[in-house]
């Protein structure tokens, strides 16, 4: 029982493990390869689009 | 001069790209690459707990066009941290990180309380909406009361991300007939409110008589808004020639209404013991930059350049000791610079210049400062808008020291960044440059030349001749401050690029860094 509790244990840590490597893995790529600031750059031009057509009270 | 080797920081310039952003980021070593790994998810952490989580600000982000451009945010950090390894990436990320977390607190409260988006009434009660060039001191003794000012979020701050970010507003109040000469920052917060892209907050407002005649414009054109908005805004009107001493009882009367104002407003009272609080805090963060700045009179200074200037810009004239985690950062940089001061460690491969760089400086190039150090070994030991106020103001509460209060934040709302040089005779202006220039042992002034402020422009021929007398290397740099189409920031660059080839007979530190293609980029 307590041996398969901690083959359990085990799975889990090394699921954790897995899971927390993943993340900075595919985190890191991200951070290195500017892909954040490449990603944002493209939406600049879809949020124009979108405040050209608010409607404004514009005046002096 | 002095040199150290350092991991990757030659050829600075290939990480730049003809488009909006860099092509990847720096590689710094290990330690610090994990470290600045680590701040970067940090920030977005921080950046999406804070706004991005909240419906209101997305909403936001599609209302108002000022909003795109803190997609930026992470870019920013980039370019101030350039180069950077160890203490010194550790103060820029203490100080940067700090800023960041604010500013997204000051967004959030921004949306919450704004008539459009969150429309939170009783919130709204509760906000003043503060002038974007008055030293918030006057709100230190009003500890249920929010100050915001939505100039900072709308313009002050996008354009240290984007280059381009205040070109729109610019146009729109050119558009509307108002004069194309005068300094862009109060033309497009002018323009922002004429385009009716500025949120609608506070109770009340506090306006203050700012440092040129473009300021003066811009406040009569936003206060009409604020007015046709229902916000009843007062007028802190502060004397000029802060230096003398027959205008202090004026002044402080002006800070006795305006508190009067607020408190007619808010319903609050003036709290004496949260005062004295933050005033302690204000003199725990002057005697910090007086410690940094000691440094910088050696041969190893530590915290200077944009990390001296956007720090101090920032907790000098918003915070002012209102937000105690500002005081954590000061030690945090303190201890930084005295273990990087022990080991004489140097911030760039090499040293060959000690500027001073003086006048209103370029805010789509604030990273100039970087650039100065990583591609000619300039370091920039100070600017002028970092060159405020060292009093150590009253911070016991006694009945003398409440009457002395009251001229403390009249001292320190005259002391405003840019209006304690800009305005208060040649003194102010003229002769205590060349005072910093002996202290901090300079060989060098870095002169920028807003072309739109007149204050400034009227002084150039006065500096060449002191200059010449002293025989001291001044540099003039032009720029339009807001609006790059008038002075690139590769038009900034060639002026210093041809004084150090064609006057110093210098080659760069970093070639690369000469010319750069970044007429797009953020």
């Amino acid at each position: 029982m307590a041996k398969k509790m901690k083959k359990n244990l085990l799975k889990l840590l090394l699921k954790l493990v897995l899971i927390v490597v993943g993340f900075i893995g595919v985190t890191f790529v991200v951070y290195f390869y500017n892909l954040d600031m490449k990603l944002t750059s493209a939406m600049e031009p879809i949020l124009t689009h979108f405040y050209d057509k608010v409607k404004r009270d514009q005046h002096l | 001069m002095a040199k150290s080797k350092r991991i990757g920081t030659q050829n600075l310039g290939r990480f730049y790209t003809e488009g909006k952003v860099r092509n990847r980021r720096e590689w710094r070593g290990l330690a610090d690459t994990a470290y600045d790994y680590s701040r970067w998810l940090y920030n977005w952490f921080n950046m999406a707990r804070i706004v991005l989580v909240k419906p209101r600000n997305i909403k936001a982000m599609f209302r108002y066009r000022w909003m795109g451009n803190y997609l930026a945010v992470p870019m920013m950090v980039d370019r101030h941290t350039q180069g950077l390894r160890g203490e010194h990436l550790r103060i820029c990320h203490a100080e940067q990180d700090i800023i960041i977390e604010d500013v997204a607190k000051l967004l959030d409260k921004l949306f919450r309380a704004d008539r459009r988006i969150g429309n939170d009434t009783e919130f709204n009660k509760k906000v003043v909406l503060i002038d974007e060039n008055a030293m918030q001191s006057v709100m230190m003794g009003f500890p249920g009361i929010v100050p915001l000012s939505r100039e900072i979020a709308s313009t002050y701050i996008p354009v240290l991300l984007n280059q381009r970010a205040a070109l729109h507003y610019i146009d729109i109040a050119q558009e509307y007939g108002l004069a194309g000469d005068v300094c862009p920052m109060p033309e497009a917060e002018a323009g922002l409110v004429i385009d009716d892209d500025a949120p609608i907050v506070g109770c009340c407002a506090i306006q203050c008589n700012t440092t040129c005649d473009g300021s003066l414009m811009g406040n009569g054109v936003v206060y009409k808004r604020l007015t046709e908005e229902g916000i009843p805004t007062h007028q802190l009107a502060v004397p000029l020639r802060h230096r003398e001493d027959d205008v202090q009882e004026y002044a402080a009367q002006e800070i006795r209404n305006a508190i009067a104002f607020i408190e007619e407003h808010t319903g609050e009272k003036w709290d004496w013991a949260h005062y004295f609080e933050c005033a302690k805090r204000v003199n725990f963060a002057t005697r910090s930059r007086l410690e940094w700045m000691e440094m910088s009179k050696t041969d190893y200074p530590q915290v200077f350049g944009s990390n001296l200037a956007l720090y101090t810009e920032t907790n000098y004239m918003v915070v002012n000791g209102r937000i105690p985690l500002f005081n954590e950062a000061d030690k945090k940089i303190s201890a930084l610079a005295q273990k990087a001061y022990k080991k004489k460690k140097l911030v760039a491969n090499e040293y060959r210049h000690r500027a001073i760089v003086w006048g209103v400086q370029s805010h789509y190039y604030m990273d100039f400062l970087v650039w100065l150090l990583n591609c000619w070994g300039i370091i920039p030991l100070t600017d002028m808008l970092s060159m405020v106020s060292t009093k150590i103001i009253a911070e016991e509460d006694t009945p003398e020291n409440r009457e002395q209060a009251i001229y403390d934040i009249a001292w320190l709302t005259e002391n405003m960044l840019m209006r304690n040089r800009t305005h208060g005779g040649y003194k102010v202006l003229l002769d205590e440059l060349w005072e910093f220039v002996e202290e901090f042992n300079a060989d060098m002034v870095i002169l920028w030349e807003h072309m739109s402020c007149k204050a400034l422009d009227g002084m150039h021929g006065q500096f060449e001749e002191k200059a010449r007398e002293k025989g001291i290397h001044l540099v003039w740099v032009s720029h339009d401050l807001f609006d790059p189409r008038v002075i690139s920031r590769q038009g900034v660059r060639d002026q210093i690029n041809s004084y150090m080839r064609t006057v110093m007979r210098e080659e760069p530190v970093d070639p690369s860094l000469e010319v750069l293609s970044d007429e797009e980029s953020w």
